[in-house]
């Protein structure tokens, strides 16, 4: 006797974010990224449609980094030391689809470069590099406020993804975004209402939700991954039942918090597996754009996605 | 130990107290009326005073501003007193413990301002001859016949005799105290007396025997023993007629805002008897006001009947409130056998009998009941709800089948404690607001048309719906606009209500972010209750035939604005009624019929006590509730900011 497969039919569907703009679309990108747009649960082929496969964006900085791990440091070589240097290893070495630019040296402990030093940064790092980027404040909100306004004017018309708005201060970038048209990142902390509450403030402000990418904060392999892992499933449950305001892709910044784990300081090798064992499982949840640091861990993810995808 | 005069001003009352004892203390016992919504904790910083002359001794804050220290300004509960005092006591410190006027009364007790037109008189909703009319006391006049030799029972079976011509009564008790007079009583006034019956449980006793026919002064009392406002009516008990409503305000109120911190002040040292006595006396004082008013001789008020939510209940009794606030939160007793109303400190006449209203739980009282019983919920077909929105919001959900409550702690910000410019639905208070959507522009009306003093319950609902609607705050409750009215301070950002300049005061009417989070806590908190008690029961809101609103709160209640925060479902508004102070108006049911007696305690047993608190959903509605109008928008499909 045949097995009957019972397929679920979901009547929602999750917004398809482009990240980058070429020529045509009035950028200077030589790629367009696409996220979400799927119809299904994650991977579950035959329940919907899911036209883009999960995407990896290599991390950088505007400045050399302060805390890596040695083995992250030894695999970018001298370059680490020049982020425009970093940028180009990862692209033309790792041959990264994106990047994830974050804005670490406008901190005030961490160097405190002025809006303009880094509106300039992101300016330079256009033109050295083709990929779409995903630019990222240094999460002082003053700072943020002052920095992320020029840096997004500076990518004006590049259409990245930029972040991150969270629910206490979230307006300043929507204005920025919405002027400058690009797409924003809405984090919020491991909390499903968050994360709707604050993708209806940000629509509330004219940004279409199909512009949103959510945050939903993640934990590392045993620093909590299961509870991001539960708390991205349901949203995404509710999403696809036609809830529109959590219809959004997720992007997980996997490397951040995979590489402040002790485990992963313990061998070159733990750290890399635990990079790409936590990547690996948010994809099961849904995760939609991953953000990550070790170029090892991040070609066996990739292998994974084209393993999982081979259908 | 050294004792020291305390004066204060401008009322010119002195005390004298002990060293080390605070300010608040020593007004409270000279009679001046401190604001102290935290009970003494130095919390809420609402009993500033002004230090005219002499020593004190100040613990550290963070509420008196740098500015304030220079002025000799200090918290009352926090200062202790080291030498003669003068102290300063400004008006925005004051408890204002004027009587409701009869206006304020009149919406206070029957209803309802309401923008929408659906709106009823409490009156109305209550068919006021639904019960039998067989009041809790009851006056019957006898002519006995004279005893002789071939009858020759005793004087007081003769009495019981004679009573038992009017029907049959379980059984018949009296006290000595009448018994003692009664021969001489009888052969006095030639064998004509009227008898005063009271129900007494499951008997019937003779409170009273006069001489002659005093059937026509029969006088009953009903209040209503609420956190905030403590109402009583004045009722002919023959006639049924309604003489007298007084309302004032709770004077428990100077040892804490809310019953948690009171059942707290109840375990300090005479805590509990000071919580009585404030009760009893301002009830007395009601009762005072009423007789003499209506020309109504004390002794001819023959009963009372009280209704209140647990905790008050107990406080009022005089009886320890300690375990309602301890898990698994037991009381020390929901159905309280009648007793006589000067055990619990009530001047009528002093053998006049006292029943309560039986509550359900902790935290689901008498008044509750009360309003089941007034509301007549329990006799409809389609669910109903009733809301009965006070600091502990109650929530009851059911029909003539079936009665499910849950009481929701929404906190007093809608009764303007906790939140900066908060006060209670009196003169002066801001009641309703519009704002223009251009320059933000305040327009207001005040209780009385006085101006304005601060912002009460119906004042934030009102105010938070113009603030989302012309864009002052974003839907999470945060200030998001600029201009005048807008300014930041040390603890955020507020939105100027009133300027000072503009109202004559010492202080602008702001609302700030605090107070907003306050608020929203407070609405969804009663959203949410109501959301789980549907959910529960698997109904929809939509299945719910009639929503009824109890309670001070409802009293100016704009219904579409309270929907548009999020406090009320989204319903047509037809779905709504307001029927006011539905605690009042159940004992006075009471009072009057022994069948509402009876009404009221099998529906208290009938009454299903649903506890949110071990609700693993509550937390999760909670939290979606803690938006505007909620996260869920889907809810509030008419809802359009």
């Amino acid at each position: 006797m045949e097995t009957q497969i019972v397929l679920e039919k979901w009547p929602g569907v999750i917004s398809t974010v482009s990240i980058g703009a070429t020529k045509a679309e009035g950028g200077t990108r030589s790629n367009v990224v696409k996220i979400g747009g799927q119809t299904a649960m994650p991977l579950l082929f035959r329940e919907g449609v899911i036209p883009n496969k999960p995407k990896i964006a290599f991390e950088i900085w505007d400045i050399a980094p302060l805390d890596f791990d040695e083995e992250l440091l030894c695999a970018y070589g001298k370059a680490i030391r020049d982020p425009f240097a970093w940028a180009e290893v990862c692209v033309n070495d790792y041959k990264a689809e994106l990047l994830c630019l974050k804005m670490q040296g406008t901190h005030p402990d961490f160097g405190n470069k002025t809006p303009q030093d880094a509106a300039k940064f992101v300016s330079t790092l256009l033109h050295k590099v083709k990929v779409p980027l995903v630019i990222l404040g240094s999460g002082d909100d003053f700072k943020d406020n002052l920095v992320m306004p020029v840096c997004s004017e500076a990518a004006k018309g590049e259409r990245c993804l930029i972040g991150c708005a969270v629910q206490e201060n979230y307006k300043t970038l929507v204005a920025s975004v919405l002027a400058d048209g690009h797409n924003i990142i809405a984090e919020s902390p491991i909390d499903i209402n968050i994360a709707k509450q604050l993708n209806i403030l940000i629509s509330d402000m004219g940004l279409a939700l199909e512009r949103i990418a959510i945050n939903p904060t993640i934990g590392a392999l045993g620093y909590g991954l299961e509870y991001a892992y539960s708390i991205m499933e349901r949203a995404r449950l509710a999403a696809l039942s036609g809830d529109k305001t959590l219809a959004s892709p997720f992007i997980c910044f996997v490397g951040q918090e995979t590489w402040k784990t002790k485990e992963a300081k313990v061998s070159p090798q733990q750290g890399i597996i635990w990079e790409t064992l936590t990547a690996t499982s948010l994809i099961q949840s849904g995760a939609d754009l991953l953000v990550m640091r070790h170029p090892q861990a991040a070609r066996n993810v990739s292998k994974h996605i084209e393993a999982l995808f081979r259908e | 130990m050294q004792k020291f005069k305390v004066t204060f001003f401008p009322d010119n009352l002195s005390v004298t107290v002990e060293q080390d004892k605070t300010i608040l203390s020593a007004a409270i016992s000279a009679g001046v009326y401190i604001n102290s919504s935290c009970g003494g904790d130095g919390i809420c910083g609402r009993c500033k005073v002004v230090v005219k002359q002499g020593r004190v001794n100040s613990q550290p804050n963070g509420i008196i501003t740098a500015q304030e220290r220079k002025n000799n300004v200090y918290l009352a509960c926090l200062t202790t007193i080291h030498s003669d005092l003068d102290v300063f006591v400004p008006d925005s410190s004051r408890i204002n413990f004027d009587k409701l006027t009869p206006e304020e009364l009149e919406e206070r007790l029957s209803g309802l301002y309401s923008k929408s037109e659906d709106v009823l008189p409490a009156q109305e909703n209550f068919e006021d001859k639904f019960f039998k009319h067989s009041p809790f006391a009851t006056k019957i006049y006898l002519e006995l016949p004279e005893p002789t030799l071939n009858d020759s029972v005793s004087d007081l079976e003769r009495l019981y005799r004679a009573l038992r011509n009017f029907g049959e009564f379980p059984a018949i008790e009296t006290g000595l105290f009448n018994i003692r007079q009664l021969g001489e009583l009888l052969r006095d006034y030639a064998w004509k007396v009227t008898v005063t019956l009271g129900r007494r449980n499951d008997a019937v006793e003779i409170v009273l025997i006069e001489p002659g026919d005093t059937t026509g002064t029969n006088f009953g009392l009903c209040f209503d023993i609420g956190t905030t406002t403590i109402s009583g009516q004045l009722v002919n008990l023959n006639s049924k007629k309604i003489l007298g409503t007084k309302a004032t305000y709770n004077q428990q109120a100077a040892f804490g805002s809310d019953v948690i911190t009171r059942i707290v002040y109840a375990a300090k040292t005479d805590g509990l008897e000071k919580l009585h006595n404030a009760v009893s006396d301002t009830m007395n004082q009601i009762i005072k006001d009423l007789v003499s008013e209506c020309q109504v001789d004390l002794n001819n008020v023959n009963c009372i009947v009280c209704s209140g939510n647990t905790t008050m209940i107990h406080l009022f009794l005089n009886m320890d409130p300690s375990h309602i606030r301890r898990q698994p939160y037991v009381p020390t007793a929901n159905f309280i056998p009648v007793l006589r109303a000067s055990e619990a400190g009530i001047n009528i006449n002093p053998r006049g009998l006292l029943s309560c209203v039986p509550g359900v739980s902790s935290y689901v009282g008498g008044d509750i009941t009360a309003g089941i019983l007034s509301s007549r919920i329990y006799q409809k077909e389609a669910p109903c709800i009733l809301i009965d929105i006070g600091t502990n919001g109650e929530i009851v959900l059911g029909n003539r089948d079936f009665l499910v409550a849950c009481a929701a702690s929404a906190g007093p910000a809608f009764e303007g404690s906790g939140v900066t410019s908060g006060m209670r639905a009196s003169s002066g208070a801001i009641q309703k607001v519009s704002i223009n959507k251009d320059d933000f522009a305040v327009k207001y009306s005040t209780i009385q048309d006085k101006l304005p003093k601060g912002i009460c319950g119906s004042g934030y609902i009102d105010l938070l719906s113009e603030m989302l609607k012309v864009g002052i705050i974003d839907k999470a409750g945060k200030i998001k606009a600029e201009g005048r009215r807008i300014r930041t301070t040390d603890t955020g950002k507020e939105f100027v209500v009133c300027f000072k300049e503009d109202i004559r005061s010492q202080a602008d009417i702001v609302i700030n972010e605090a107070d907003i989070e306050n608020l929203k806590r407070s609405k969804g908190a009663i959203y949410s209750a109501c959301a789980i008690l549907v959910k529960h029961l698997d109904l929809e809101f939509s299945a719910v035939h009639t929503i009824f609103i109890a309670g001070g709160f409802g009293t100016y209640l704009d219904i579409e604005k309270a929907i548009n925060i999020g406090l009320l479902p989204d319903l047509p508004h037809s779905k709504f009624i307001f029927i006011g102070n539905s605690s009042l108006a159940g004992s006075r049911e009471v009072l009057l019929s022994n069948q509402a007696k009876t009404m009221a305690d099998s529906l208290a047993l009938k009454i299903t006590y649903f506890e949110l608190s071990v609700n693993p959903e509550y937390m999760e509605e909670y939290s979606q509730a803690l938006f505007f109008p909620h996260t869920d928008l889907t809810k509030f499909p008419t809802v359009k900011f």
